[in-house]
Formats: C-alpha cells, sequence, structure tokens
C-alpha cells in the first residue's frame, strides 16, 4: 500500500522509473532539483490546498475513441476542472483486442478524442491521465495510442510532458504466482498450466493508485497508462493531495463511466467536486441527471459485489455510503472507506491465440428443415469432415433456436432462422475451405421430409463466407497474490515539442 | 402501509430495469429494480426470487448464485457464474448483456 502525503511529488525520481525527470532530449520543462516546477501535475500539488475550495475532476470519457460529446466536454472545461480523466479501455470486449494487440476503437475517431482532450487540457493547463490505452493496456496498445499522441503533437504544436506506464506482466511472473499457489481464479475460469500461460500473446495486469502515483511523482501534463483499474485513472491525483481515498475511490468508480450513472444515462462529460467530507456529482448535460437513486444503483453496474470493490491494494467499502440530492440534476456522495490490505493482489488478464476464423453467414426459412436443423447440420458437418481433412472446428450458431442462450423447443423459430456458422483451423485456408465446402453441402442436403428442393440456404450476399480475423480465449483472469506492484509496472516520462517540428 | 399481497404480475410488469451484464468475462450479473419498497418487499421475500427458483431457471446449481439485497434504492441482485468464458469459442453473448430473459415471466 502506497502511502499518499500531501504535495510531495516534487522529490528525486522513482528508483523504477526508466527515465528520470530533466534526462530528455530537447529543452526540458520538467522538474529539476531547486527549481520550481513547470508542469501540470507539481503545480496542481503545490498550490491546491483541500479545505480551501472542492476540487474538481472532470471525467471526459468512458470509453474513449467513440466520439466524446463535444458540447458537454466544453460545458465541463468551462467549470475549471483542476483535472481531466478519460477511461480508454475494457476487458468486455473480448479476448480477441487484448490476444491480437488491435484497438476495438476506430483509429481515426480515437485520434479525434484524443485531440479534442489534449487540446483541451493543454489549453486549460490541467493534468490530462488516460487509462487503459488502446482497449486492452498491452505495450502494443500503448504504443499505438503514444503514436497517436505525437502526431496530435505535432500537428497542433503542442508542448506537453508525457508519463507512461507500461502493464505488461512477464509470463514468468505468473507462472512463478502460479508454482506458489498464489494465483486465483476470478469466477469460473480454469487454472491455467504452465504453457498455457507461455503461450499468452499478451499479459496485462490492472495497475493501481500506487502505480499512477510514481508516474504522477514525474510531474507530466499528461499520464497514458496501459491496462488499469478505472478507478486509478480518477482517485489518484486527489489522493496525492490529501483526499481520503475511500472518497478519491468512490468518486472514480462513479464518474469513471462518465454520465451513465444518470437518469437518463449517457456518454456525457461527468464533473465531481471533491471535498474532505464527500463529492458532489453533475453531468455535464443538463438533461442527465444525477439523482441519489442512479447514482447509488450505477454501484451494481458491472460489479459482481455491489458494497465492496477490490483494488490491488485494499478494499473500497460502501457499506457506510451515503447520497443525497443537492438539487434535482446534482448528488452528493459520502462515506466510502477504504481499507487496506496487507499483502497487494493484482487483476491480471491474458489471452492465446486459437486459430483462424471463418463465418458463414445464411438465413433458413423452410419449416420441416427448421425442425431438423441441428440433425441437417451434424450430418453436414459428418459428411464434409471426409471431404477435408484437418483440424478445423465448427461452432453453430441458430439464430431464433438459441444462439443467444438456450430456447425450449416450443420456443425455437419454426418459420424463420438466421445461421452463423463459425469455423476456426490453424490456417485461414483451411477453415476457408471447410466453409465454402460446408456451405454447398447444407445447400443440397437431403433431410427427412424435404419438399423444397431448389436449395436450403438463403445468403443476403454472396460470398456468404467470410474471413473473420484470429479466435483468441482468455487464459487468464486472476488475482495474482503479493504482486510486487512497484517492479511489475514501468514508468517513464518525456518532454514533447510540438513546435519543434514546424 | 399495507402488506404486499402475493399477485399475478410478473417482474417484467413490476421492475423498471431487468438487466445482464458481464462482471468480469467469467461472471453474470443480473440487477433488477424494482418501482418503489412495496414492489421490492414483494420481489425480495418472494420464494420465485430465491437463488434457488433463480438457479433453477438458469438452469445451474443453486450455490453457484449469490443474492444481494438493496433495499435502499430497491434492487435484487444475483451474480452467477458463466457457462462459457466471454468470447471463447462457443459463447453466444460476448457481453452478457442479452441474459435477462428468464427472469422477465417471474411472478413474485
Amino acid at each position: 500500500m502506497a502511502m499518499f502525503t500531501a504535495r510531495s511529488s516534487t522529490g528525486p525520481c522513482w528508483t523504477s522509473c526508466h527515465e528520470p525527470p530533466g534526462s530528455s532530449q530537447g529543452e526540458s520543462r520538467s522538474a529539476q532539483n531547486g527549481v520550481a516546477p513547470v508542469n501540470a501535475t507539481a503545480r496542481l500539488l503545490q498550490s491546491h490546498r483541500p479545505g480551501d475550495e472542492p476540487l474538481r475532476v472532470l471525467s471526459a470519457s468512458g470509453q474513449l475513441g467513440y466520439g466524446i460529446p463535444e458540447d458537454a466536454f466544453r460545458r465541463g472545461m468551462a467549470h475549471a476542472p483542476h483535472v481531466i480523466g478519460c477511461d480508454m479501455g475494457s476487458i468486455d470486449p473480448g479476448p480477441y483486442y487484448l490476444g491480437a494487440g488491435v484497438m476495438a476503437a476506430p483509429e481515426s475517431m480515437v485520434e479525434r478524442d484524443l485531440e479534442l482532450v489534449l487540446c483541451a487540457a493543454r489549453e486549460a493547463d490541467v493534468p490530462l491521465i488516460i487509462g487503459s490505452a488502446g482497449t486492452a493496456g498491452a505495450g502494443v496498445h500503448l504504443d499505438a495510442t503514444l503514436a497517436i499522441v505525437q502526431r496530435i503533437v505535432a500537428r497542433r504544436g503542442l508542448r506537453l510532458r508525457l508519463a507512461t506506464i507500461r502493464s505488461d506482466i512477464p509470463a514468468a511472473q505468473v507462472v512463478s504466482a502460479l508454482h506458489a499457489g498464489a494465483l486465483d481464479a476470478i469466477g469460473a475460469i480454469d487454472q491455467p498450466s504452465p504453457d498455457a500461460i507461455e503461450a499468452c500473446s499478451h499479459i496485462v495486469g490492472q495497475c493501481g493508485t500506487e502505480t499512477f502515483e510514481r508516474a504522477l511523482a514525474l510531474d507530466p501534463d499528461v499520464v497514458i497508462a496501459g491496462r488499469a483499474c478505472d478507478t486509478a485513472i480518477f482517485a489518484t491525483l486527489p489522493a496525492m493531495l490529501g483526499y481520503p481515498l475511500g472518497l478519491c475511490l468512490h468518486m472514480a468508480k462513479i464518474i469513471e463511466c462518465t454520465s451513465l450513472c444518470c437518469r437518463p444515462g449517457g456518454r456525457d462529460a461527468m464533473l465531481a467536486e471533491l471535498t474532505l467530507a464527500h463529492f458532489t456529482l453533475a453531468s455535464m448535460n443538463p438533461d442527465a441527471h444525477a439523482t441519489p437513486a442512479s447514482v447509488a444503483a450505477h454501484a451494481l453496474y458491472e460489479q459482481a459485489d455491489p458494497l465492496q470493490v477490490e483494488e490491488p491494494g485494499g478494499s473500497l467499502m460502501l457499506h457506510d455510503a451515503w447520497y443525497e440530492a443537492l438539487d434535482a440534476h446534482r448528488t452528493r456522495v459520502g462515506g466510502a472507506r477504504f481499507l487496506p490490505r496487507e499483502r497487494p493482489s493484482l487483476k491480471v488478464e491474458g489471452a492465446s491465440w486459437l486459430g483462424e476464423r471463418v463465418v458463414l453467414l445464411a438465413g433458413v426459412a423452410d419449416p420441416v428443415l427448421l425442425r431438423v436443423l441441428p440433425q441437417a447440420i451434424a450430418e453436414v458437418e459428418q459428411r464434409v469432415r471426409t471431404l477435408v481433412a484437418g483440424d478445423w472446428q465448427l461452432f453453430a450458431h441458430v439464430y431464433g433456436q438459441g444462439a443467444v442462450r438456450e430456447l425450449a423447443p416450443a420456443l425455437q423459430a419454426t418459420h424463420e432462422a438466421g445461421l452463423v456458422l463459425e469455423f476456426i483451423a490453424p490456417q485461414a485456408a483451411l477453415a476457408r475451405t471447410a466453409a465454402g465446402v460446408f456451405k454447398q453441402n447444407l445447400l443440397h442436403h437431403a433431410y427427412p421430409g424435404r419438399i423444397a428442393t431448389g436449395g436450403n440456404l438463403a445468403f443476403a450476399f454472396t460470398p456468404s463466407e467470410i474471413d473473420a480475423q484470429s479466435a483468441y480465449r482468455f487464459v487468464l483472469y486472476h488475482v495474482m497474490r503479493d504482486a510486487p506492484l512497484d517492479m511489475l509496472f514501468p514508468v517513464a516520462a518525456t518532454d514533447l515539442d510540438g513546435r519543434s517540428h514546424h | 402501509m399495507t402488506e404486499p399481497t402475493p399477485s399475478t404480475r410478473t417482474l417484467a410488469d413490476m421492475a423498471q430495469v431487468i438487466r445482464s451484464k458481464n462482471a468480469g468475462p467469467t461472471q453474470l450479473t443480473i440487477d433488477v429494480f424494482l418501482m418503489d419498497a412495496a414492489g421490492y418487499a414483494l420481489a425480495a421475500n418472494s420464494p420465485a426470487m430465491s437463488c434457488a427458483a433463480v438457479a433453477a431457471r438458469y438452469g445451474i446449481p443453486v450455490q453457484q448464485v449469490q443474492r444481494h439485497l438493496l433495499a435502499d434504492i430497491h434492487a435484487i441482485k444475483y451474480v452467477l457464474p458463466r457457462a462459457i468464458v466471454a468470447g471463447s469459442p462457443g459463447d453466444g453473448d460476448v457481453y452478457g448483456a442479452q441474459q435477462h430473459g428468464p427472469m422477465l415471466d417471474i411472478v413474485p
């Protein structure tokens, strides 16, 4: 558990940072010994005193890269926030993005959103903190995000000191934890073998406030982290200023989804005003209202335990949290506590490659076939296996007959159903071959009782078998106990000067 | 205040929100927000809303279902294991956002 002390960030560089302040090429704007800090973080840490005025924390985005609503964000900036935060990632979109090392959000929209928040933060000269870069937050995602940032810096002629946090966890570290009995599954996922861990294409850990504190000690204007606890993005600077960590984390937990905690919920920027005793929440969309019920209800969202949130260094306890309406638009919140744990734990996520995927899309509208469809698919699979050798797998999704969740026979569609037949093989060519041969054989399969002999499938377009990238699966969604948090997440800082490019 | 009485109204009639969503790739959470304290009391005390009843609807053992009662906000939350880790082959709902169906016609 890191110690938070007010206004302490101007000390010497932490031992694990790769590039100490002042060592960067070009004209350094960083803190030097004996020189007043000139960057946004140190300035805030030195100028803001809890108790004098509330700390204004603006959450600009809960999923950067899908179009930050600009009018609400501008309204938020008009409130002169002391710090701006953005969450940029999640494990929700599935194993592909972590495994393949690509962003889920379209790159041009990521660039648009980053430009919006970077320019606003530099204009206001306040710290900007971004977590879970590039969806999944591995090094490759962070680097892709940094490349976009550098383009923006050059294009807009920005000058800024950038701190980065790398969240990749070496497989060997996870294997050691496995051997030490310190790797616990979160929910229903198998304990991996050492080989399965080594086979992960990327493994990341969710860094917490301890790690962001090390990055902020480098006096950046902007922090961009790999995979991170959503809370740490918004809670660390307030905690370093001396605000109670329980309040900081509770505030962070709510605003990391921007206006989702409001009624009606949305994606508009959310402002929190933090004092030593409570925080006040307001959506920057005047029509989205934070009510005590809507805010309290948000604690349930995507959370297994609504009263206890696990962080690397301890637990956020919401048992005594209270919510009161300040007016029709704003809610005041207090009462959360932080319970440090003696031995830190770290959530780790890892995904490994399964094969190449091709999907076959078709519709079926014959009532006779619809009654025997699973059997027909099984029969065709048998035949195709005699024609296409090799290690290909078929996963059939029959929409209308229980593809989304199991359906009782009486509820299964007999008028029309959609087929998504998923083929996974070690080589895309093999998956393509299996899908193509399967299509033609199912199209003309003579199932019992057939009266429609023109063809069994309706295609919306051709080709109806489509390359669908690589298939991955999560191997790790585990807690690593006793993780050496201060060793695992390298932080570094660099000075970027876009004006030198003009 | 009158005692809640049994009714034939379904949960879909009584609730303002019934939703499912992943809590990470291995767990599914189902949140039910009732309209008011009376609806909450009826639902929270109903055998049809017990862990056992919900487990039966989802076809899993009762020990695998946790329930949280949040009277202050008239909410009941269930936590279930996902049958397949999100996004692994065979999964039909990566986000777990369309798994609320079996809750809708419960009569508390």
